[in-house]
């Protein structure tokens, strides 16, 4: 029996609204107790003192991309996986648009032996919702599902076709499974940054945010009418959270995501043609952010994601029109909701329940919170603690992070999966 | 006791569904066709009841099966039969369907028996001409006669109708065997469940007949005196209404083990043809408990039982 005791740490359970001094004592990859009665290690046990830092459940993000299989120059399920429990990520949700696509039971089970193979962190797939992407015949939901898939998604474009979507919906609802859509009008996604006047005055076409109301208002309705359990991937808009509300109150079963960029940067920080801030969705207006932030604190928005989608240089050292979309994210999102604390918006807890038992719930895993019984996924981290990021540091495989030269406050010292040390600082 | 041709007067001209039928028209019709189905397996021949009577089969939708069916019911009962699988005839010359009535009914026939892939067609046609129209199928509709052999094929094996709890598992959306089914035995006294992935089940079935919708088939499975599995149309598999042909079997198909969660005595239906490995295990389909042979017999019957009602000679 391997125990690993925790002492003397600020203990912060965002599903309890936890937030005391004590300790914590994992066995056998499971939490045992944990609370301000935890004063002491029992003999033999692996202990830490934590000195006073913050203890709080691994974080689980629910987009991450990789580049297994098939770009493994971009990343690897090893690769992000190191990078992950640098950040605090200690559970991982990998989208389906690989090569090729996680649309069948044997690439489902490849994944899930590769990483249990290779990486330091638990890694799910998410299957994807038709064959090959494509966006026309429904893909293998149920047997997915049983080989581990944990939620089904078109991957970066929404399912074109309205009568497809409804009907993979319904059949997702007979199987008890959860659909993610990203809502994005593929006939207005042509663009390259925000719609607006600084996209205008650089000469970029726009991204305009009714691409993203058109597209949810559909899936808002199939969500209501099918009884489908469907999760809104990447929110970029206050009125996206308004429309949600709505559809919420009329009983839809949804969930909400936002990359965790998405609260941190506005429009004005494409700045000077950066490509490294070239993602989709893009960065919005100030309004839009603030009304993020708001629909944190409300609850509307359940999980922030890293959105992490690793990009080579020879995608990001090109003219920005020319650059590929996406950031590396998986080891700046705790940094990021810090940054939300410091500057006074959101309490401790507010700010990592998104990270944390908020994504945990939406896909119905028992991780994310300091619970008994839950597996012992767990960081230490230092809230107050300044860091400049610099890309050279990062540990992906791609370093594209919109981070990069930032000043940032927040970090991860030390990370366990089930029990096990992954990572110190 | 049920109603005979000596106590009960058939007061419909047409069989053109289950729906708006009484449940004596159903008992009656039954009764006929137990009569009919006890006499041929006495051999008894010749009937003389739709002697000098000419039966038009017009089959305006490909069917070997349902039409040879009719076409033995007819001929067993003395008519001329006349066969007219129009799927690749003059309607392909671009004569309308009504056109095409208005001609054969020129004609005379006596009855005329329908099958069209328009939900409603054949009540279209049944306005058109002066004979007994036999609905064989229309479109998503209804199949009465297939309703009624099922009806028939449990109440022989079963001894009964009322109470008893039929599942129906499959393509229900698109079936009219489900349809005409469901509303037979409803109006007969039994508990019809309906089951299948949420993409091929209608929404309110309730309106007609059945007691609840399923897509869990283990649980539906409880308790089920009656197992009928639907054809699965091939064309709605592989991605559009369904993902997979293995992943329906998965949860749809009938297998051995499945079969044990219903009562041990239950029978296994299916209206063919069968995709074994698909909707049904071939082990299943062929072994002690499937009645599906049966059904195909009291085909016959009902349609014999059917053609006499309609345009028997008084008797």
């Amino acid at each position: 029996m391997t125990q690993t005791v925790i002492l003397n740490a600020r203990i912060l359970d965002p599903a309890t609204s936890t937030d005391q001094t004590g300790g914590l004592i994992a066995s056998d990859g499971v939490i045992v107790e944990c609370g301000s009665h935890v004063q002491s290690a029992p003999d033999g046990a692996d202990t830490v003192d934590a000195n006073g830092l913050c203890l709080a459940p691994g974080l689980v993000d629910l987009r991450v991309k990789t580049g297994e299989p098939g770009e493994e120059h971009r990343e690897t399920l090893a690769s992000a996986s190191r990078a992950a429990v640098a950040g605090g990520v200690t559970s991982m949700v990998v989208m389906p648009d690989t090569n090729p696509v996680i649309d069948d039971v044997a690439v489902v089970e490849f994944i899930t032996r590769r990483a249990s193979e290779t990486a330091l962190n638990r890694i799910y797939p998410a299957g994807a919702l038709t064959n090959g992407l494509e966006g026309e015949a429904m893909a293998e939901i149920g047997l997915m599902q049983e080989a581990g898939a944990v939620f089904f998604t078109n991957g970066d474009e929404a399912l074109a076709d309205a009568s497809a979507m409804r009907r993979a919906m319904t059949y997702a609802a007979s199987r008890n499974a959860i659909v993610a859509s990203r809502p994005a009008e593929r006939s207005l996604s042509g663009g390259m940054m925000n719609s607006g006047a600084l996209a205008a005055r650089m000469g970029l076409s726009g991204l305009p945010a009714d691409a993203e109301w058109i597209a949810l208002a559909r899936d808002l309705m199939l969500a209501e009418t099918t009884g489908c359990a469907l999760m809104i991937d990447l929110v970029s808009t206050g009125r996206s959270l308004e429309m949600v509300s709505q559809a919420r109150q009329r009983g839809a079963r949804i969930g909400v995501t936002a990359a965790a960029y998405s609260f941190f940067f506005n429009e004005l920080d494409v700045g000077d043609y950066l490509t490294y801030c070239k993602v989709q969705p893009p960065f919005r207006c100030e309004d839009d952010r603030q009304a993020l932030v708001a629909g944190l604190k409300s609850g509307e928005i359940d999980a922030v994601v890293s959105a992490h989608d690793p990009q080579p240089p020879e995608a990001k050292r090109v003219p920005y029109a020319e650059a590929a979309f996406g950031a590396a994210g998986l080891e700046t999102s705790l940094a990021a909701m810090l940054a939300l604390f410091h500057d006074g918006p959101l309490s401790l807890l507010e700010a990592l329940k998104p990270l944390t038992s908020g994504p945990a719930d939406l896909i119905g895993l028992p991780q994310g919170r300091l619970a008994a019984g839950a597996p012992a996924d767990l960081i230490l981290f230092d809230p107050g603690a300044p860091w400049l990021c610099q890309r050279e540091e990062l540990r992906s495989r791609s370093t594209n992070s919109p981070f990069d030269g930032r000043r940032l406050q927040g970090i991860v010292t030390q990370t366990w999966v089930g029990g096990k040390c992954v990572f110190t600082r | 006791m049920s109603p005979t041709a000596d106590t009960y007067r058939f007061d419909h001209d047409h069989l053109l569904e289950i729906d708006g039928l009484h449940r004596l028209d159903i008992e009656f019709l039954l009764s006929l066709a137990d009569d009919y189905a006890e006499a041929t397996r006495r051999a008894e021949r010749p009937r003389e009841s739709l002697k000098n009577k000419t039966v038009v089969n017009l089959f305006f939708e490909n069917s070997t099966r349902t039409m040879s069916s009719f076409e033995i019911a007819a001929k067993r009962l003395g008519a001329d039969v006349i066969n007219m699988p129009v799927a690749h005839s003059s309607v392909k010359k671009g004569e309308t369907l009504i056109d095409t009535a208005m001609t054969l009914n020129a004609m005379k026939p006596d009855v005329l028996v329908i099958r069209h892939s328009a939900s409603g067609g054949v009540k279209l046609l049944s306005r058109k001409v002066d004979c007994a129209v036999i609905n064989a199928g229309d479109g998503q509709h209804e199949h009465p006669t297939q309703g009624l052999l099922d009806v028939l094929t449990i109440r022989r094996a079963k001894g009964r109708i009322e109470g008893l709890k039929v599942l129906i598992c499959g393509d229900i959306l698109h079936s009219r065997v489900a349809r005409s089914t469901t509303l037979a035995l409803h109006l007969l006294g039994a508990e019809v469940h309906l089951c299948g992935p949420r993409t091929l089940l209608p929404s309110r079935a309730e309106d007609w007949g059945a007691a609840a919708t399923h897509t869990d088939f283990d649980k539906a499975l409880a308790g089920c005196d009656v197992v009928m599995m639907l054809r699965l149309q091939l064309e709605r598999m592989d991605g559009a209404y369904l993902p997979s042909r293995r992943e329906y079997f998965r949860y749809y198909g009938l297998t051995a083990d499945r079969l044990a969660l219903a009562k041990d005595d239950a029978i296994v239906m299916h209206p063919g043809p069968m995709n074994r490995g698909i909707e049904i295990e071939s082990a299943i389909a062929d072994g002690e408990r499937s009645v599906i042979t049966e059904q195909v017999e009291m085909g016959v019957a009902v349609r014999e039982a059917v053609l006499h009602t309609l345009a028997g000679a008084p008797s």
